[in-house]
């Protein structure tokens, strides 16, 4: 047996860990660890390795190689979900894995009820007295008998905690736990790391948000394309610094300079003081025509319910929208009607008709067109398939296939030419490339500037900083709701648009 | 080696064809006109059903109404006519509009409040017996005029009975609603991925509606056929009918999760069970075990439309290998 404390206070060791998908390395050979009883952050850009590294660390896939140890004991090669959980792993999860249907205490003690007696029956009062004593020592404003789905997303966090808690995980790991969390929410977490520290268990914290990894972490490990770039200890953990290492001063750099061209055609879009309360407060600005606006912002910084908004999917409370010189109320149908197109953020669940033919899933949005009475013509639709087929070029080219079995990139540009086949003036792209493979992000990159060429408008919406620079003519990023800055007729990179997201003004750091 | 895959329906005719080649060889009364003829009669109702109740179906709910609801439209189309006086013209249209504004009204609740149409077609049900059992006064009706009425279910056009034609009217319109119009077009869409058809101008809201409207008012029609033919109405004179129809949907390739149905599947479904069930009369096997063969028939029905048998789905064939 190993003695828990010969490892000089670490909880966690990867050493070299190394984890390809098909060619492609993801992570190589990483060295990372964490400490007993400290929180340490993970950081890293989109697609940097953070959820690889979780991945093989929970056992949810394995390395290739590399060694870890965990409490003092070596991990081996086949890991697994369940034997990270024995070993004391717990995740906090973005998705929450609660059943909605039970309580807080029947979820906390999930196959591992106390049981009466020598009985296989659930003693129910002891596992609500369990759970309830568990609530009281943490002080959670949560009650034993509470049904899940009656509380709060932060409520059902605070669960998930408890849950990893009598399990008697000894590192939790938390990815993104303040995205759908209020201020006051985030406070109450904040301090619940704080006890979870006091108590020697350790947190890995993933996170956005520059201020939360300042203010909570001990340690801060950052990733870039899949490799180690530094560890930063408490004294030198600063945002500028953190931004500077993960988007780091790579040879393509230069690539990604992009400078920010005089836009002089005629305004398409006009918003002003436009407000959905709690979701995005007083945004102004213009559009114009054959114009790429890109909008930055951490994730909930209110970029997508902006986009929602203005295509008409959710109400707005105050403002003006004025688009080509008359005002403008949106729903899905008004702005359809007005040459207005919309490609949103999740593909799979918001984009495509996985069940029918590539023919269906373009004729869609092109009723208008295609049936003025009523009755689809079926030429005419054949025929707008072909030409989306052909736009876009998917792959395999043909119309009948059903769009669930098509590859992601395929998918997407499908969910494009359902558009493009449209006499367009303006489009509304929400993160275009997650989940494509590079080639069909290309593909779908030279439609975005064809399509500003031929003097469609574009606003799109990116958590793909290369993208968003290299696509956009003009930036404006979002944060906590409110337009926080706007780059436009100058140089910009990766960086500058995440210091902006982050909430520092140029010229107020250190550096 | 790559086939172009067949449709739905045509792979349920391959199905249908060689099963009445081998009722035929079994019993030489099989393939006569007046026994074909009255196997297509006794899926009548099942089939005008069958043409509205598709369109809850493919967007993902159901409607279980059915039954009640033809049942109580037979009570109320005799109420217009034989108490009330009204011309025969004029109750049926009466009737029609009832059965449309009922199965508003259950698209309202499905739509509009949300509440899961199966439970909200369970209560409706239930609820639309009980107003049957009222109106008729719990009794067994029977109606023997007027005489154009009478005839809809029991007179003959070019030797064919009349509601042979009510029942292929019905579902060519509603085919051909379904594969060619814009509406059809949404209903699928709605069905397939509510979210994205929202996102592409679709209102599902509305399309829903729409749905268990039309529902309604083939259960009317499937009622007022049924009680022509019959020559009597009570509340429980379609009892159970909703579950022949959606069964005939399920043989005929219509999703039990919705986006995707076809009238023509459910119709040749529903002969195809009709045929079975002839076939054991004709054969001499007692009735009792006829309810194993067709539940049989659902399953297997069932498994080879969704594809579970196919490798690429992961399920039984690939789990052998």
């Amino acid at each position: 047996m190993n003695d828990n404390s010969a490892d000089g206070g670490i909880l966690l060791e990867c050493r070299s860990v190394t984890k390809s998908y098909s060619g492609t390395t993801v992570l190589d050979k990483v060295d990372f660890s964490i400490r007993r009883g400290e929180v340490h952050a993970l950081v890293g850009e989109n697609g940097a390795g953070k959820s690889t590294l979780v991945k093989l660390i929970t056992g949810v896939t394995n390395r290739d190689s590399g060694d870890i140890v965990f409490d003092g004991k070596t991990v081996p090669l086949e890991h697994s979900r369940k034997l990270s959980q024995e070993l004391g792993i717990a995740v906090i999860y973005q998705e929450l894995s609660l059943i909605p249907g039970m309580t807080v205490a029947q979820n906390i003690f999930l196959t591992k009820e106390p049981l009466l007696g020598k009985t296989r029956l659930i003693d129910s009062k002891k596992m609500n007295r369990m759970a309830q004593e568990l609530i009281e020592k943490y002080e959670f404003p949560l009650k034993a008998t509470d049904f899940i789905d009656r509380i709060s997303i932060a409520q059902r966090q605070l669960v998930e905690i408890l849950k990893a808690l009598s399990g008697h995980a000894s590192l939790m790991i938390m990815d993104e736990p303040s995205s759908s969390l209020t201020k006051t929410e985030v406070e109450m977490l904040f301090r619940i790391i704080h006890s979870l520290r006091a108590e020697g268990i350790s947190v890995l914290y993933i996170s956005h948000r520059m201020e939360e990894v300042y203010a909570l972490s001990d340690r801060v490990t950052v990733l870039r394309d899949g490799k180690l770039v530094s560890v930063l200890d408490k004294e030198r953990i600063s945002p500028a610094e953190i931004i500077r290492l993960m988007i780091g001063h790579k040879l393509e750099e230069a690539a990604i300079h992009h400078q920010l061209p005089r836009i002089e055609s005629g305004v398409v879009l006009e918003v002003e003081g436009l407000t959905s309360v709690g979701k995005f407060q007083d945004i102004s600005f213009l559009l114009h025509e054959g114009e790429v606006l890109g909008i930055g912002g951490l994730v909930g910084s209110g970029r997508t319910e902006l986009v929602r908004a203005l295509y008409g999917i959710d109400p707005i409370d105050a403002g003006k929208i004025t688009y080509f010189g008359k005002p403008f109320a949106p729903s899905v149908r008004a702005s359809i009607a007005a040459g207005i197109g919309f490609i949103p953020e999740e593909r799979r669940l918001q984009g495509i008709l996985a069940t029918q033919s590539v023919t269906r899933n373009i004729g869609i949005p092109n009723l208008d067109l295609l049936a003025p009475r009523g009755v689809v013509r079926v030429k005419a639709e054949q025929e707008y398939s072909l030409r989306g087929i052909k736009l876009l070029n998917v792959k395999p080219p043909n119309p009948d296939q059903l769009v669930g079995n098509l590859s992601g990139g395929n998918q997407q540009k499908v969910v494009l030419a359902k558009w493009l086949v449209r006499d367009l003036k303006l489009i509304f792209i929400d993160e275009p490339t997650v989940g494509i493979d590079i080639g069909a992000k290309e593909e779908i990159y030279d439609h975005v500037r064809k399509l500003a060429g031929m003097g469609v408008s574009v606003i799109l919406v990116s958590s793909d900083l290369p993208e968003l620079t290299r696509l956009s003519d003009r930036v404006i990023v979002l944060r906590k709701g409110k337009v926080f800055h706007e780059f436009k007729e100058c140089m910009l990179t990766s960086e500058m648009i995440l210091r902006a997201a982050s909430g520092i003004t140029e010229g107020s750091d250190e550096n | 080696m790559k086939i172009k895959p067949l449709t739905q329906d045509v792979r349920l005719l391959l199905v249908l064809l060689p099963l009445m080649a081998v009722l035929s060889t079994l019993s030489p009364r099989f393939l006569t006109l007046d026994n074909l003829t009255n196997v297509v009669w006794s899926v009548c109702l099942i089939g005008i059903l069958a043409s509205g109740a598709i369109y809850p179906r493919i967007t993902g709910g159901i409607d279980l109404s059915l039954g009640s609801m033809a049942a109580l439209s037979g009570i109320v189309v005799d109420m217009f006519m034989n108490r009330f006086g009204f011309h025969w013209i004029l109750a049926i249209a009466l009737t029609l509009l009832i059965g449309a504004l009922i199965g508003l009204f259950n698209g309202f609740i499905v739509a509009k409040i949300k509440v899961p149409a199966f439970v909200v077609t369970m209560a409706a049900k239930t609820y639309l017996y009980g107003v049957g059992l009222v109106v008729s006064q719990g009794a067994m009706l029977a109606i023997l005029k007027p005489k154009p009425f009478i005839a809809i279910g029991t007179g003959r056009f070019l030797g064919l009975p009349i509601p042979i034609y009510i029942m292929f009217a019905l579902a060519l319109s509603s085919q051909f609603i379904l594969k060619r119009s814009a509406f059809g077009r949404k209903v699928m869409a709605v069905g397939a991925n509510e979210v994205a058809a929202k996102l592409s101008g679709v209102d599902p809201d509305s399309i829903r509606l729409a749905a268990y409207t039309i529902s309604g008012v083939t259960s009317a029609i499937g009622g007022v056929v049924l009680a022509s033919l019959t020559q009597q109405v009570f509340a429980a004179a379609a009892s159970g009918v909703e579950l022949d129809v959606m069964t005939a949907l399920v043989i005929g390739g219509t999703s039990p999760i919705g986006g995707r149905g076809s009238v023509a599947g459910g119709l040749i479904g529903a002969i195809m069970v009709a045929f079975i069930v002839n076939g054991l009369n004709l054969m001499n096997v007692p009735a009792s075990f006829h309810p194993i063969v067709t539940g049989s028939v659902i399953i297997v029905a069932l498994l080879l439309n969704e594809g579970y048998l196919s490798p690429k789905k992961g399920g039984l064939s690939s789990a052998r290998r």
